[in-house]
């Protein structure tokens, strides 16, 4: 029992940080990787949700496409797809293994983020953007500053659940070898027999790590959202 | 068609579809019946049973799928020494009797993925069963009471059938993840249509035809899966066929 804590220890800034030379790695580089994807991904996400709620049709089907097919396929499929179709054009030769799992997870989670702008979109009363145009704003900024405002408070708790659901997805892209905490993992056991006792311990290392931030960032989530919540006009008078 | 669809690579195709359609039904319905018992634990009076519920889905839940499969799959054996790892997971007449029956060479691994995607997935479905039942209003329970029935009927004729009608939308989309996140079982060397995928790469080179491939099967099988949830949802929300004499006499019909 104490050799395996013993080799837990040993191996626990590995673990956190990745191995010296290639850092950062790790859990830090999941953290990264999953605030990366998620903000770039937003970006996307706000594009192809409010395409999608377009008045143009073969813009709402495009951006509905989209949706249904990034969330259609599992997500090791896509990070192999991106890393073999965009390896293979000439200005990306350069293309490492990190930079195609970035590009795979900002599109996977911009097609979860897009399906939540869109529900956040529909879920406004008409009647909040109707009000807005007759005290006279322009299209645009009652879209902008009533319908979005109003939006983004039904889509928050959705976003960090997504948020949280992709840090945990980072643990795929280890069919890359990026150097994130599962690979990590695998590299510190290899493929040595007199590895074979520590793997159980190791493997509830990492699982106590992805543990401590998912949940974590869970409970935090939950208690911001009472906050922002509570004694909030607009959100009363809206539900009223 | 041109050289790479070859009859070899179509074969590895089809068995991984076989393959991952049965990961995909095992757990579906292993998950929903544990989800629907874990959400009854977290839903239950009683402390213990509550805090075994909160428990369970708090830690499947935030440990990604891929840590629970290595974890069962190829940590649990090596607590064992080499002889009796064999003899308990390996070579005996059970996973024997399984690899015949399934066409598996190894069968534990099959087992511990089913183990993994269950423990994950019913942990997502159990906390969704509980905000279904939420939504049910009390008087639901209070009037089966009153007319008679105990606490054990009142919840499972009234509360729970509820519950899963109203969770069943957002059920279908955590089943759909579920079955693309049996393409996990190609890390521990199962032949699901990832894997299978990966094996005619490595025969054929061709990498993107094939994961294009792939990514279209994956596609046609995720929408025949809601269709078929879909389906199912159809038929939870159908009224009972046998109207009664108030019905017929068309009163009932606002």
């Amino acid at each position: 029992m104490a050799d395996q804590l013993t080799f837990v220890i040993e191996n626990l800034p590995n673990l956190l940080f990745g191995f010296p030379g290639q850092r950062p790695g790790g859990l830090t580089l999941s953290v990264l990787l999953a605030m990366f994807a998620v903000g770039l991904g937003f970006v996307i996400a706000n594009l192809i949700g409010n395409g999608a709620e377009s008045r143009w049709r073969s813009l709402r089907w495009l951006c509905l496409l989209y949706v249904e097919v990034f969330r259609g396929i599992p997500l090791l499929l896509l990070l192999l797809l991106i890393y073999q179709v965009a390896g293979g054009l000439r200005f990306s030769q350069g293309l490492t293994p990190r930079g195609a799992a970035l590009i795979a997870l900002t599109l996977y989670s911009a097609a979860y983020q897009a399906e939540i702008v869109r529900a956040g979109l529909r879920s406004v009363p008409v009647e909040l953007v109707e009000s807005a145009r007759t005290m006279g704003s322009n299209p645009w900024h009652a879209h902008r500053r009533v319908k979005l405002r109003y939006a983004v408070r039904v889509m928050l708790p959705a976003f960090t659940g997504q948020a949280i659901s992709l840090f945990k997805d980072t643990s795929v892209v280890i069919i890359l070898g990026v150097a994130e905490l599962m690979t990590v993992a695998r590299v510190t056991l290899g493929s040595d027999v007199t590895n074979a006792p520590y793997w159980v311990s190791l493997y509830m290392a990492v699982g106590l790590l992805y543990f401590t931030v998912a949940f974590s960032l869970s409970r935090l989530a939950r208690r911001w959202e009472r906050r922002t919540q509570r004694g909030d006009l607009v959100h009363s008078l809206a539900n009223y | 068609m041109s050289g790479w669809l070859t009859g070899e690579t179509i074969d590895l195709l089809a068995r991984g579809v076989g393959y991952t359609v049965m990961l995909t039904v095992i757990t579906s319905v292993l998950s929903l019946a544990i989800g629907i018992l874990m959400g009854t634990f977290r839903l239950s009076s009683s402390k213990p049973l509550r805090t075994l519920g909160t428990v369970y889905v708090e830690i499947h839940r935030n440990i990604p799928a891929l840590v629970l499969i290595i974890f069962w799959a190829f940590a649990v054996p090596n607590l064992f020494p080499p002889e009796a790892r064999a003899a308990i997971f390996f070579n005996n007449p059970l996973m024997e009797r399984l690899s015949n029956l399934t066409g598996l060479p190894l069968a534990y691994y099959g087992l511990a993925v089913i183990l993994a995607l269950t423990l994950n997935t019913s942990a997502y479905l159990a906390e969704l069963f509980r905000a279904g039942v939420g939504t049910i209003a009390s008087e639901h329970t209070e009037a089966a009471r009153s007319l008679g029935a105990s606490a054990g009927v009142a919840y499972w004729k009234i509360v729970l059938p509820q519950g899963v009608r109203a969770a069943f939308p957002a059920i279908s989309t955590r089943l759909i993840h579920n079955m693309k996140n049996t393409s996990l079982a190609a890390f521990v060397s199962v032949p699901e249509l990832f894997q299978g995928t990966q094996t005619a790469i490595t025969r054929t080179f061709r990498a993107v035809e094939l994961l294009l491939l792939a990514a279209v099967i994956y596609l046609t099988l995720s929408l025949i899966f809601s269709a078929l949830l879909r389906w199912i949802e159809q038929r939870l929300d159908r009224r009972p066929k046998r109207t009664t004499s108030i019905q017929r006499a068309g009163v009932a019909h606002g």
